[in-house]
């Protein structure tokens, strides 16, 4: 329980007083900022409602005129609060963040290309570079093909993360130590090969604007 | 507390706004009806100075002593090695080493913010005649969105040197759309194409109950009408030896006659210009595919800021359900049809493009008044923020188009045994090299008690505040306690500058000054009164009774004093009474927030 210090009320930790609506310096996490429950899967329209529901109240527009600390107090909500949004609307840095907030990072020991994407890596880069040194159609038809097949790939992707955040949300947090390491070594998997995929797909749209240009 | 004027300072023109009854109006100059002061300021060797047409006047006489400074916004928050050629050519400079440009007249230097005041002092004084003897102190002034911390910085510097309190910097895009009242749009996407006298912005928004949420924006602080003009100038002046095209008063002459032909061609097919120079006059007509052929590179490239910004935003171009023009060269035909080209749609244009950004303004300080609370600005910070890592990379720590106000937090450690400080550079932009990104700031942590490398934990908190400017605080996580952190800007003026020239230029007025701040003083106790008692009417239930005595109380004592002469008490009595009401305030906000969604104030501005 905390006091909020303009009206004194105790309540849970929040961003917003529920007594009096002062903004409070509450260090929540980012799912407590939007108040919704730890849970994965969450509905884009209401979290865009608590989102701006909570602007609007704690806003340091709200504020102007109000005494230094109270300013203070509602620049730094804010700050949390946008960040929270930012943080959760994005599938991808969503599931970033449940590792972070599970102590646990998704860069330490994941420096090595996935190996079921290795192949298609070294294949896509050998084909750029074949594209860059002549753009022939058949160079620059291979290169739209390669680009479907990593949409395709990056959308089983995102419903292999669906079904992760679906697992976690139905018992992962209660679940025993062995099944939260599987739910996290899935995580961490997934999470990777969206970046590995993304990078791909953004060198391979880049160098097909190129050729287009030229 | 006073009421809060809208001040768009603009490259070419600059106004000012306040709403009333709800609507945003612009405050004419009382004495000859205009609205539009143009941005042109002329000091002369004695210190004097003239703004506007005053200014105007002085730079026909080509015999003149002065120094005429037109477009100081393009040199706001520039270090003098930033320069380019065609600025660097059109006045004369001090010292282009420092972090600051500094224009020279005479013996004197003045730096771009102190030009700038000199426009907001006279928007000040037109607007304290218009109304009536009524106080003009705290206000709102648009930045291209654009604009980089050290702009944003220089643009509140200027309004702290013209007595003036910059309550909030807004985004001239951001306001255009406040004033167009296109909350009534709700749920849908607008791009606002702002094409000014010297800057580019699109801004694209999302509009969903009364929330202006910013996407995503783009820009070039570097583009403008001004380009359109130099282009003809250049064209026109092509056939001239070079010793007649370095001539400063010719070129002046040469884009004054430019501007006027680049205006008229608008609504004409073509435009005569005529130009003495020393080799008798230069005639010629310009039709406007001529111009237009000029123009186009110019224009393609804000095309360019707008594939950019939809590209970030995630969005095609026929997702985007209205297009806002705004700045006066989207007067130019070829603008209005590159733009409905690009969006697939024709653009609002019944607000005057040259008004437009000052009414937004003041609905905003509407906003921050307590107004206009069915409104809310969300805006982004228009580029990445990082530090400079080992090896000279960028390391970002708040992308580009992050809502403001935003905050991250980094950690800082020692590199070796015993160090006792830690460096520590900011930048702003997208490259990855730390030389190609803006440099910032830089700044000193510690001291730090010796300990071995690595083991000092110090925690860096960069905040974007609404205004789109750097706050850096740190804390030492083993000691818990806080660092002053003693922020070097790499570019403008520093505090005891700033401080410096508020002395110089108050000298004699100290009376007066005392005077001005007892007005002042009583004009935010009346404010805070009234407000009070009006409240207290109308939700007097949502008070306790001990509340009700406590506010009773500070009231007396601020009615007291109010009539006496003392302004510190005075101001200190506000602040307690404010204090004391503003649990009660908050209840009423919530209470109002319900209904004030439902309101339908939109007819009201549009």
């Amino acid at each position: 329980m905390i006091t909020c210090p303009s009206c004194t009320r105790a309540q849970a930790p929040a961003l917003a007083c529920a007594g009096c609506g002062a903004p409070l310096g509450a260090n929540l996490d980012l799912f407590a900022a939007l108040n919704l429950p730890r849970r994965l899967a969450i509905d884009a329209a209401a979290m865009e409602r608590a989102y701006h529901d909570l602007s609007r109240r704690i806003h340091p527009d709200r504020f102007a005129a109000a005494p230094a600390a109270a300013r203070d107090a509602s620049m730094r909500a804010t700050a949390l609060l946008t960040r929270a949004y930012r943080t959760l609307r994005d599938p991808i840095s969503r599931g970033r963040y449940w590792l972070e907030l599970h102590g646990r990072k998704l860069g330490e020991n994941n420096q090595r290309v996935p190996a079921e994407l290795a192949a298609m890596v070294f294949e896509t880069q050998e084909q750029l570079e074949e594209l860059r040194e002549s753009r022939t159609p058949e160079n620059l038809a291979a290169a739209r093909a390669r680009r479907g097949e990593v949409a395709g790939a990056l959308e089983a992707a995102a419903v292999a993360l669906a079904r992760n955040f679906a697992a976690w949300d139905a018992d992962g947090e209660e679940a025993d130590e062995r099944r939260r390491e599987a739910l996290f070594t899935e995580l961490k998997a997934t999470l990777s090969k969206i970046a590995y995929l993304t990078t791909l797909a953004r060198d391979i749209g880049r160098e097909l604007e190129t050729a287009r240009a030229a | 507390m006073a009421r809060i004027f809208g001040i768009d300072l603009g490259t070419t023109n600059s106004l000012i706004a306040v709403i009333e009854n709800g609507a945003p109006r612009v405050i004419a100059d009382p004495e000859t009806g205009r609205t539009l002061l143009p941005s042109v300021v002329a000091i002369t060797p004695g210190g004097g100075v003239a703004v506007g047409d005053a200014a105007i006047a002085l730079e026909a006489n080509p015999k003149r002593a002065s120094v005429v400074i037109r477009s100081v916004k393009r040199y706001m928050g520039l270090g003098g090695g930033e320069l380019g050629p065609e600025e660097r050519r059109r006045y004369e400079f001090a010292d282009l080493s420092g972090p600051v440009v500094r224009f020279k007249v005479g013996a004197r230097t003045y730096a771009p913010p102190q030009i700038s005041a000199e426009i907001l002092r006279e928007l000040k004084r037109r607007a304290e005649a218009a109304l009536g003897g009524e106080l003009v102190e705290r206000v709102v002034v648009t930045v291209p969105a654009y604009f980089n911390d050290a702009q944003r910085q220089a643009t509140k510097d200027a309004g702290r040197l013209a007595g003036l309190e910059v309550v909030r910097l807004v985004n001239e895009p951001t306001a255009a759309s406040l004033a167009y009242g296109l909350e009534q749009l709700n749920d849908g996407y607008v791009a606002v194409y702002d094409f000014g006298g010297g800057t580019f912005d699109i801004s694209i928004l999302n509009i969903k109950g009364g929330v202006f949420e910013v996407i995503a924006t783009n820009g070039d602080t570097h583009l403008g009408g001004d380009d359109l003009d130099q282009a003809i100038v250049a064209e026109l002046l092509a056939g001239l030896p070079e010793a007649a095209r370095a001539d400063r008063e010719l070129w002046n002459r040469a884009r004054a006659a430019a501007e006027a032909a680049k205006h008229r061609l608008s609504t004409a097919e073509s435009a005569q210009i005529r130009l003495e120079t020393g080799a008798g006059a230069l005639e010629r007509t310009l039709r406007r595919a001529d111009f237009e052929r000029l123009a186009e590179p110019i224009v393609e490239r804000s095309i360019e800021c707008c594939r950019r910004a939809l590209a970030d935003a995630k969005l095609a171009p026929a997702a985007i359900d209205a297009v806002v023009l705004v700045g006066g060269s989207t007067r130019s035909p070829i603008v209005r049809r590159r733009v409905a080209e690009v969006f697939g749609r024709d653009p609002f244009c019944t607000i005057d493009p040259d008004q437009v950004v000052a009414l937004g303004a003041a609905v905003q300080a509407g906003v921050l008044m307590g107004a206009r609370n069915d409104l809310l600005l969300l805006d982004v910070a228009p580029l990445s923020l990082g530090i400079e890592t080992m090896g000279g990379l960028m390391e970002r720590l708040i992308h580009r188009n992050s809502t403001i106000p935003t905050s991250v937090t980094e950690n800082f450690t020692t590199a070796v045994d015993n160090q006792t400080h830690v460096d520590v550079h900011v930048l702003q932009g997208e490259r990855e090299l730390a030389r190609d990104c803006r440099s910032l700031a830089r700044f000193k942590l510690g001291p730090i008690e010796p300990a071995p490398a690595g083991l000092p934990r110090i925690e860096v908190t960069f905040l974007i505040d609404a205004n789109g400017i750097l706050n850096v605080t740190a804390r030492d996580q083993r000691t818990g306690r806080e660092h002053s952190v003693d922020v070097k800007p790499s570019y403008g003026l520093t505090d005891e500058e700033i401080e410096r020239m508020l002395e110089e230029s108050i000298d004699l007025g100290d009376q007066d000054l005392e005077e001005r701040l007892l007005i002042a003083a009583r004009n935010d106790a009346d404010q805070i009164l009234a407000a009070l008692a009006k409240q207290l009417g109308e939700y007097g239930n949502l008070a306790g009774a001990e509340e009700r005595r406590r506010m009773a109380e500070a009231a007396k004592r601020l009615a007291a004093a109010r009539s006496g002469t003392d302004r510190e008490l005075i101001s200190r009595l506000v602040e307690e009474l404010n204090e004391a009401s503003t649990p009660f305030a908050h209840r009423i906000m919530d209470e109002a927030i319900g209904a004030a969604l439902k309101r339908k104030s939109v007819d009201e501005i549009s």
